[in-house]
């Protein structure tokens, strides 16, 4: 029989789209521990997190760079040698930059994570926030920053956060070289002392772990003893008026477009809509702005629409770069494609490729330990219900094309969306 | 450990399978043997282009990523000197699908002038974004110049200079379809939650009456040896210094690659290593440094990159790492580093098989350089590296005669 090319194959999506099953444990100084076993490799990822991230400072940077010196140094173990020790075992220590929490994190193979607790816990004990060390971290930054600062999309991107949340909010504001040469030792004692508690931290352990893993965690881990209790924030009044900002930089070929507006957190009513929505409009290869702005117009590689989401707050934004001689037309096709979406009903067809393509996205959050460990963190850190995430499937298997339009009535205005420009002069 | 199955169809497409049912998903992989190599000097940055048109419709389906996302996946592509590689991951349910549309599109473009045009123009904003409107973007284009004089790896993948993009015909992009993307130049994986003979139903189905091509035959003359180090100073608008020193060094299937490897691993892989730990943290001589191999088919470049820290000169930036350097040349790298750097790697590559799609490109590159087998041989390769052949290939390849150097000077703003 001779093969109809022209027809595609049946499409069936999978019905069963679950969060996997953890264990939570007790270590005995009451640090929680949830464990998701699973996996068919011999590798395990163990995150501790702390509520320590910028929400939580009383200055600001403190945060950040607490976290970066954990590994150089404590009273007894000298930064190279932690160094040596992680690389001799092929595990590696990382510390990454939050905006809410402090998280230290260890991938292992299965069989040596033992080997490096007892470190993890002289590290989490005694740091020593060496004057040198710090000076050495600033003139980095300082460095980096600089370097950071000649690229049009990063001060776009420090911009609009600014702008959005304002610069004294712990989501608005940007380091700059003086808030680095501003961080003394004392300064980061101090948010150690208060935030890096058994009583502010929480465990995630994944992977191919055993019973064994949890009565390592607890010989070391569960021995740690400093509590500070709950540590509280609060928040400066945000602004109100949106304003456009054009910053020219008149040597540059392309120019950064970011363009967005503040949201909520995970969880509003509104969130698992506004996830579909926003994939809508710019959240994966099909989205309108995609197909416009790129596969139609040419007029730049990349175009996104992102929902940045943190503990306390959230926003949406749009990005890209262009050509310089493209920048006006691109701004006046995103403002388009946010009318279109406020107008118009979405197609059917167009309606099941993105629920479809989300629900393969969810199949992969869930696939494999890490994976699942990460959506299991989000639950947990932002206290979400336990049915987070098939609220989430749910919505995105059930909502409607009437649904979305009324969501994008309700977020999408021109009004409420902020603007920023670096590179080309805007002209209209 | 990878355990895998191949055949052929007629057509002479390769098929490997690799089977893990712990994922509810599927990656399909096809690997066609064209990179930039394979490109004229007068019009670079064709292979990359031309990938972006795989996506622009075929013979019987107009639009390749459409049915993709409706049937829950994702796909993407990359290019580089070597090859051209198009991926999908998708729900085991709909893997027909990227069966269906990886095979279409491989039987046959539709040659739309108006999706060649847009690809231009967007390849031409990747060509600002990356490489022209980014501080040390251009890095590439000197170092590739620089080290190689003959070969084709001395262009970059995005092309020589934007206007060889700009002149690409319809004609280039249909000769250059119909002599590198046929079967018995391809290279197709399934991995994942897919069994052997579904699988080979599938390939056959939807790939098996494709025709093969008679292949341009390749003729790339070697790079020979550097004499003498080859220098260049840029002064351009950077915020700092930076210095570039690429070494010509063994081939990917070169035995000498993984002591080669482990060396640049000894020297700046992880906060342990000797540049990193040495020259960034103990004498912070610089703020940001790294070592890697380009890892490619024919000879590759064995890189070393810092950005020097604010005060510090050229000359000072050059010895301290030409200190270092002569150091692992003369004296043995001690047992228990070297125990270390193989540890690390074993870590990494039991890591690297955690994910279906990571498997499948690996599957279809070592397939390429020989063997799929290969990718289960390398653990024992590393692990089998001695301390002497360390300081053998540290003496052999870290000479100044070996050495492109490039050195960004920022001038002032």
């Amino acid at each position: 029989m001779m093969l109809d090319r022209t027809k595609a194959p049946v499409i069936r999506m999978p019905e069963d789209v679950q969060l996997p099953k953890y264990q939570k444990h007790l270590l005995d100084n009451g640090i929680p521990v949830y464990e998701v076993h699973l996996g068919t490799q011999e590798v395990v990822k163990l995150e501790l997190v702390f509520n320590a991230g910028r929400p939580f400072e009383h200055k600001q940077l403190v945060a950040r760079a607490t976290t970066s010196l954990l590994r150089e140094g404590t009273a007894t173990h000298s930064g190279s040698e932690i160094a040596e020790l992680f690389d001799f075992y092929g595990c590696s220590l990382s510390l990454p930059f939050n905006l809410d929490t402090a998280n230290v994190v260890v991938y292992s193979l299965s069989r040596y994570l033992d080997q490096v607790l007892p470190i993890l816990q002289d590290i989490l004990e005694n740091p020593s926030f060496s004057t040198a060390e710090l000076k050495s971290f600033v003139h980095r930054k300082q460095q980096l920053l600089k370097e950071d600062l000649t690229k049009n999309e990063v001060v776009a991107y420090r911009t609009i956060t600014d702008l959005i949340f304002g610069s004294k909010h712990p989501y608005g504001y940007n380091s700059v070289e003086e808030t680095y040469a501003a961080l003394q030792r004392e300064d980061l004692q101090k948010h150690f002392d208060r935030t890096y508690t058994i009583d502010n931290c929480i465990i995630f352990l994944s992977g191919k772990t055993s019973p064994a893993h949890i009565q390592s965690l607890n010989k070391y881990i569960g021995r740690l003893s400093r509590t500070g209790g709950k540590v509280s924030t609060s928040f400066p009044t945000l602004p109100t008026v949106t304003e456009a900002h054009f910053l020219e930089r008149p040597e540059t070929i392309q120019t950064a477009l970011r363009m967005g507006r503040k949201l909520f957190n995970r969880q509003h009513e509104d969130y698992c809509g506004m996830y579909v929505l926003n994939a809508l409009l710019g959240g994966y290869f099909g989205s309108r702005l995609m197909a416009n702005i790129r596969e139609d117009k040419g007029y730049t590689y990349h175009i996104f629409s992102q929902l940045d989401v943190m503990k306390f707050d959230g926003y949406l934004y749009i990005g890209t770069e262009v050509g310089n001689e493209f920048v006006a037309a691109t701004r006046d096709e995103i403002y388009k494609e946010l009318a279109l979406l406020r107008d118009k009903a979405v197609s059917e067809q167009e309606l099941e490729m993105v629920k479809n393509y989300l629900i393969g996205t969810y199949l992969t959050m869930i696939d494999g330990p890490f994976q699942a460990s990460e959506l299991i963190k989000t639950i947990v850190l932002e206290d979400l219900s336990e049915d987070f995430f098939s609220k989430l499937v749910q919505t995105t298997r059930n909502i409607t094309a009437k649904q979305l339009q009324d969501l994008a009535n309700k977020y999408l205005q021109e009004g409420d969306i902020w603007q920023v420009s670096v590179g080309a002069p805007m002209k209209n | 450990m990878i355990a895998f199955s191949k055949f052929e169809l007629e057509n002479g497409l390769r098929v490997i399978h690799h089977e893990d049912k712990s994922t509810p998903m599927v990656a399909l992989n096809v690997l066609y043997n064209v990179g930039s190599k394979d490109e004229s000097p007068e019009k670079t940055g064709f292979a990359h282009l031309f990938e972006h048109l795989m996506f622009g419709g075929s013979v019987n389906v107009p639009d390749f990523d459409g049915p993709i996302q409706t049937a829950g996946g994702e796909n993407n592509a990359f290019t580089n000197n070597d090859i051209t590689n198009f991926y999908d991951l998708l729900p085991a349910e709909n893997i027909e699908t990227a069966f269906w549309l990886e095979s279409d599109r491989m039987l046959g473009l539709n040659f739309d002038e108006k999706v060649l045009d847009v690809q231009r123009k967007v390849v031409l904003e990747e060509f600002k974004e990356t490489c022209l409107n980014q501080p040390y973007g251009d890095a590439w284009h000197h170092i590739s110049d620089l080290a190689y004089k003959v070969h084709p790896y001395r262009w970059p993948t995005i092309g020589k200079v934007p206007k060889h993009v700009e002149d690409a015909t319809i004609e280039d992009v249909k000769t250059f379809f119909y002599n590198y993307y046929r079967p018995n130049n391809a290279i197709l994986v399934v991995c994942g939650n897919i069994d052997a003979q579904k699988t080979k139903d599938l390939s056959q189905k939807w790939f098996g009456d494709i025709p093969s091509g008679s292949i341009p035959a390749r003729n790339i003359p070697p790079e020979p040896a550097q004499k003498k180090l080859q220098q260049r100073i840029n002064q351009a608008k950077v915020p700092n210094d930076a210095l570039y020193l690429a070494f010509h060094s063994p081939s990917r299937t070169h035995p000498d690659f993984y002591p080669t490897d482990l060396l640049s691993d000894i020297l700046c892989n992880g906060s342990s290593s000797r540049l990193y730990r040495r020259l960034l943290k103990q004498r912070q001589l610089f703020t940001q440094i790294d070592c890697y191999l380009t890892g490619s088919v024919d000879p590759g470049l064995f890189i070393i990159e810092g950005h020097p820290a604010k005060g510090v000169s050229q000359e000072e930036a050059e010895k301290a790492i030409w200190q270092e350097l002569e150091e692992i040349k003369r004296d043995a790298v001690p047992e228990r580093e070297l125990q270390k750097i193989k540890n690390r790697i074993e870590s990494t590559l039991v890591f690297s098989e955690m994910n279906v799609l990571n498997k499948a490109i690996n599957l279809a590159f070592f397939e390429l350089l020989g063997d799929a087998d290969y990718i289960n041989q390398e653990v024992d390769l590393y692990k089998a590296v001695t301390t002497t052949d360390l300081q053998r290939i540290a003496n052999e390849i870290l000479t100044p005669e070996n050495c492109s150097e490039l050195y960004y000077q920022a001038q002032a703003n």
